[in-house]
């Protein structure tokens, strides 16, 4: 019972984060109008040993009577209505009751129930706007007064992200939400793994983010036996994540150079779409990782090239990641697509995929420093092939230094792709981009970079 | 101020209780196809607008012309008795005389097509008007029908509200001007209004069931509109309060069973804020001079649709939705717009029929046309997303939005103004944005602030008429009470000082 004490201890305390009453219900798992108590009593209790050491905002909702019809608009309105109606309605005897009733109707009194968000520094003039109280509960408790109410949606924002492989048909009910016998729901048929229906949403929002990491980390070292084991390490997981795919197939597709990028993006767009209803990722990931068996030599560079750039991105970003994350949820949001990145770690609960993985990062970190040489010499040959990416690269470069895209040597090639990560990443969601929930908050940033970009 | 009793109930220690889990009422739901468009190949754009109008005329005129006959039957001035003339062309001077037509407005301000394609001359293109009134008193009333037109004038005419394309009756004689001086007239009025639970008793007999007798109570219908999700970064709260509210879990436990009765959420239009119209290929392709690698960010960005998507997804579980596209929505601009395509929503769609799913039922997640007809719990409800009453704003002078609302009905078309100032599709045959049956519900969604009033028709119809405001700005949910046709208001907002 006193669970919720260290949970909010922990959260409102030490992270200061802001945590809802739903938050709490679905971290502890219980119904919503519990955690609204647990939140008023950790609020009472904590303000009794350390006055103002957390903030509360309450929800108010009432009643208020307010005439529909303002007088200043009734009148003129009832008399137009009346020269109107006057000719139309056949018997004029009539006239009279139609004008009673529209007397009477636009008199009607509309009740109106109000909820108010109320900081509790305004509990008092907010209260004073009722003409009845119905119901008053906590709604956050928070470290701090927050300045702007709004900065609450994040609360509901993570719970999306963070829950949404549960079932709401299912798991719902325990947190007192309203129940619907009736609702009607897809069944998948959905082949091999998840049998129950969550697996499709559950799919798409939550186990891209961390699988879609390992996958293509373990995709992307080149040697056949590595991929193998990566996949079938990773297969349980890889069912259910078709954005892998869509990360994987694009880097296989590099002929041609200027419009290469384009089509890929469609294609994972299209693969999208499909990740969320329709089953056929199994095919895909046979085309991905069979187009990745038998690559073009160029084609394994670019790939191994992007991907590797990609991870050194998450290097470079997990840790700055991880102390916003903490406090600010809305900068977390633009970086959601970091955080996607740095998930890294998660996969790892599953048994036995961790060994596998962390086997495979070890070479892989390894390799990627073998790896990169070569690319270098492969990038500077095809140079032209990988404008794109360049142009992209001016861009930044222009900010800062010029130097950077003309020398062709090694160390410029490294440094370039340490510089790279914002364009780089600005890419990584749309490849990615089936995973909905991390692309939706990774889209915020990444609009802005690239709209930044664009200008030039 | 009175505080209930059970108000603080949530401001003490968390205790034993058990809370009930509660179940929703159930929605009876039966839409009609009334505005769904030929798909495909089948769905041409070249036919002449000019039928529509005579559908209209044709579909409408036996009837203004029964309630002309039967109120001016033996009307006499001055000796002389008025006289039926069937076209317009027929009137003679100085003879009383009544005829049936469309009427068209003719005002400078009105944007014209010859403009549109005179465009190029111009500098700027001007503004959208907010009123298409000149002050100087150069609009001009026609009336029109196969034959051509005819100049009304006279004193009546400014106390009725007419717009381009309602169909009047006009009594009067033609002056030496050749204008057509208007004595009176008369409209259509509302058109037959079915009976509660018609279509379904309908459907249950053919069926060779028992008509039920029993009906479970019907609960409430939630009508929102203008959400207008734009994706940025300060989304609205208040969209989550209303998330919050629907499924129950905010407010105490009187609080929640009122939300328990809520059956259905209506969505009536701009759910996203700057969705249309959507950019061409051509636009998109020449809007930006340099090619951009890849997928370019600063011309497309998803995070309104997927907000948009997770609100409904959320929704979903717990109340079944009708959701129709309005003018900022991505869907065809001309009326009737078709359904949102079901792509937009790749979470909420596993609460919609599979397109391929025939007579499995309403879906549970109904993406619908706008205008949109259909029965909940018996009623009919007739909605749209709001151009038909903007458009006949800018014709009118008043304010009175209900007002216009009520014409609309009693004029029998959804659009009257289209296809003239509101785009349509050229619908040849029928013009299904005629009213053939009263609705019990009309509402119109993103009007400058909500307002409602029940109207009565000459057959005893009674409708219930509501001006359903914009979400975004005014944080106001519409209830529809679905046995009284009663109408109450839920409100959320934040308390700011100042």
């Amino acid at each position: 019972m006193d669970k919720y004490k260290e949970f909010l201890a922990l959260n409102v305390l030490n992270e200061e984060r802001i945590i809802s009453y739903r938050a709490l219900s679905r971290a502890l798992k219980v119904h919503t109008h519990l955690a609204k108590q647990m939140l008023y009593a950790f609020h009472h209790d904590e303000n009794a040993k350390r006055p103002g050491s957390v903030h509360a905002t309450y929800i108010i909702a009432g009643t208020k009577a307010i005439q529909t019809v303002p007088q200043t608009n009734g009148g003129p309105s009832q008399r137009s209505t009346n020269s109107f109606t006057q000719p139309s309605s056949p018997p004029l005897s009539s006239m009279p009751d139609q004008d009673g009733q529209e007397d009477h109707e636009s008199d009607e009194n509309i009740t109106t129930t109000r909820f108010l968000l109320v900081r509790e520094e305004d509990m008092k003039e907010a209260k004073a706007q009722f003409d009845e109280i119905t119901s008053i509960h906590v709604y956050t408790i928070e470290p701090t007064p927050p300045k702007d109410l709004q900065v609450l949606t994040n609360c509901n924002r993570e719970i999306q992200k963070e829950y949404a492989n549960e079932d709401p048909l299912k798991d719902w009910r325990q947190y007192g939400t309203i129940q619907n016998p009736n609702v009607k729901r897809r069944t998948n048929r959905r082949p091999p793994p998840p049998a129950a229906p969550i697996a499709t949403t559950a799919a798409a929002k939550m186990a891209p983010r961390p699988s879609s990491t390992t996958i293509a980390k373990s995709t992307e070292p080149p040697p056949a036996k590595r991929r193998k084991s990566s996949e079938s390490a990773a297969s349980a997981s890889r069912a259910s994540t078709p954005q892998v795919d869509a990360a994987a197939i694009p880097p296989s597709k590099p002929e041609a150079k200027a419009k290469a990028p384009t089509l890929k993006r469609d294609k994972s767009d299209i693969f999208k779409s499909f990740a969320k209803s329709k089953p056929p990722k199994p095919k895909k990931r046979d085309t991905a990782s069979s187009a990745e068996a038998t690559p073009a030599p160029e084609d394994e560079a670019m790939k191994d090239a992007s991907e590797d750039e990609q991870e050194e991105d998450f290097a470079l970003t997990a840790p700055t990641v991880d102390d916003k994350a903490a406090r600010q949820a809305r900068k977390e949001r633009e970086e959601a697509l970091r955080n996607m990145m740095e998930d890294e770690d998660e996969p790892m609960d599953d048994a036995p995929e961790m060994q596998a993985v962390a086997e495979q990062q070890a070479t892989l970190i390894d390799s990627k420093a073998e790896e990169e040489p070569e690319q270098k010499e492969e990038v500077t040959v095809s140079g032209g092939r990988r404008r794109g990416r360049r142009r992209v690269m001016k861009k930044k470069t222009a900010k800062d230094e010029e130097g950077y895209l003309v020398t062709k040597e090694e160390p410029v090639w490294e440094s370039f792709s340490e510089d790279e990560p914002v364009p780089k990443k600005a890419k990584v969601p749309v490849s990615s981009g089936s995973a909905a929930k991390g692309k939706k908050g990774a889209k915020a940033g990444q609009g802005n970079i690239m709209s930044f970009f664009g200008k030039k | 101020m009175a505080v209930a009793e059970t108000a603080d109930s949530l401001l003490q220690r968390p205790s034993d209780n058990a809370f009930p889990i509660l179940d929703r009422v159930p929605s009876s739901y039966n839409p009609l196809s009334t505005f769904i468009l030929p798909k495909g190949e089948d769905r041409h754009y070249t036919q002449q607008f000019a039928d529509m109008y005579f559908a209209r005329l044709a579909r409408v005129k036996p009837a203004v012309e029964q309630i002309a006959e039967e109120a001016w039957e033996g009307f006499e001035i001055a000796g002389e008795t008025a006289r039926r003339v069937d076209r317009a062309l027929d009137v003679r001077q100085g003879e009383l005389c009544w005829v049936v037509g469309t009427v068209y407005m003719e005002m400078p301000l009105k944007p014209n097509i010859l403009d549109d394609l005179s465009k190029e001359h111009w500098i700027s293109a001007p503004p959208d008007r907010e009123k298409y009134i000149s002050p100087g008193g150069k609009d001009e009333t026609m009336l029109e029908d196969e034959s051509g037109r005819l100049r009304l004038t006279g004193q009546h005419l400014q106390s009725q509200m007419l717009v381009t394309g309602c169909i009047i009756a006009a009594m009067g004689t033609e002056n030496a001007d050749g204008a057509f001086e208007v004595i009176d007239s008369r409209i259509v009025d509302l058109p037959r209004q079915p009976e509660r639970w018609e279509r379904d008793d309908e459907a249950l007999a053919l069926t060779g069931k028992s008509v039920k007798k029993q009906r479970p109570e019907s609960g409430k219908v939630a009508i929102v509109s203008g959400l207008e999700i734009s994706g940025d970064a300060a989304d609205n709260l208040n969209l989550d309060l209303l998330t919050e509210y629907l499924l129950g879990e905010v407010s105490s436990s009187p609080g929640r069973s009122d939300a328990a009765q809520i059956s259905r959420l209506v969505i009536a239009g701009n759910s996203l804020a700057h969705a249309s119209p959507i950019p061409t290929r051509d636009e998109l392709a020449t809007k930006k001079g340099g090619k951009k690698y890849g997928y370019d960010a600063s011309t497309y960005n998803p995070t309104p649709t997927e907000h948009l998507d997770d609100f409904l997804a959320a929704l979903l579980p717990s109340i079944p939705i009708t959701l129709l596209p309005g003018t900022s929505d991505p869907a065809n601009v001309a009326l009737p717009q078709q359904p949102l395509h079901h792509a937009l929503f790749p979470h909420s769609r596993e609460y919609a029929n599979r397109p391929t799913e025939e007579g499995a039922g309403p879906s549970w997640f109904d993406s619908v046309t706008n205008p949109w007809e259909g029965d909940v719990d018996g009623w009919r409800f007739l909605g749209t997303g709001g151009q038909p009453i903007d458009d006949v704003f800018k014709y009118v002078a008043g304010e009175d939005r209900l007002d216009m609302m009520e014409h609309l009905l009693r004029w029998r078309c959804n659009a009257p103004t289209a296809p003239d100032t509101l785009w349509c599709y050229p619908f040849q045959m029928q013009d299904p944005l005629l009213i053939k049956d009263c609705p019990h519900v009309y509402f119109v969604g993103n009007q400058p602030r909500f307002e409602t009033r029940v109207i009565d028709g000459p057959a005893g119809q009674l409708v219930r008429i509501i001006a359903v405001p914009k979400f975004r700005e005014t944080g106001v949910l519409v209830l529809v009470d679905a046995e009284t046709l009663g109408v109450e208001c839920v409100q959320f907002g934040t308390f700011d000082r100042g």
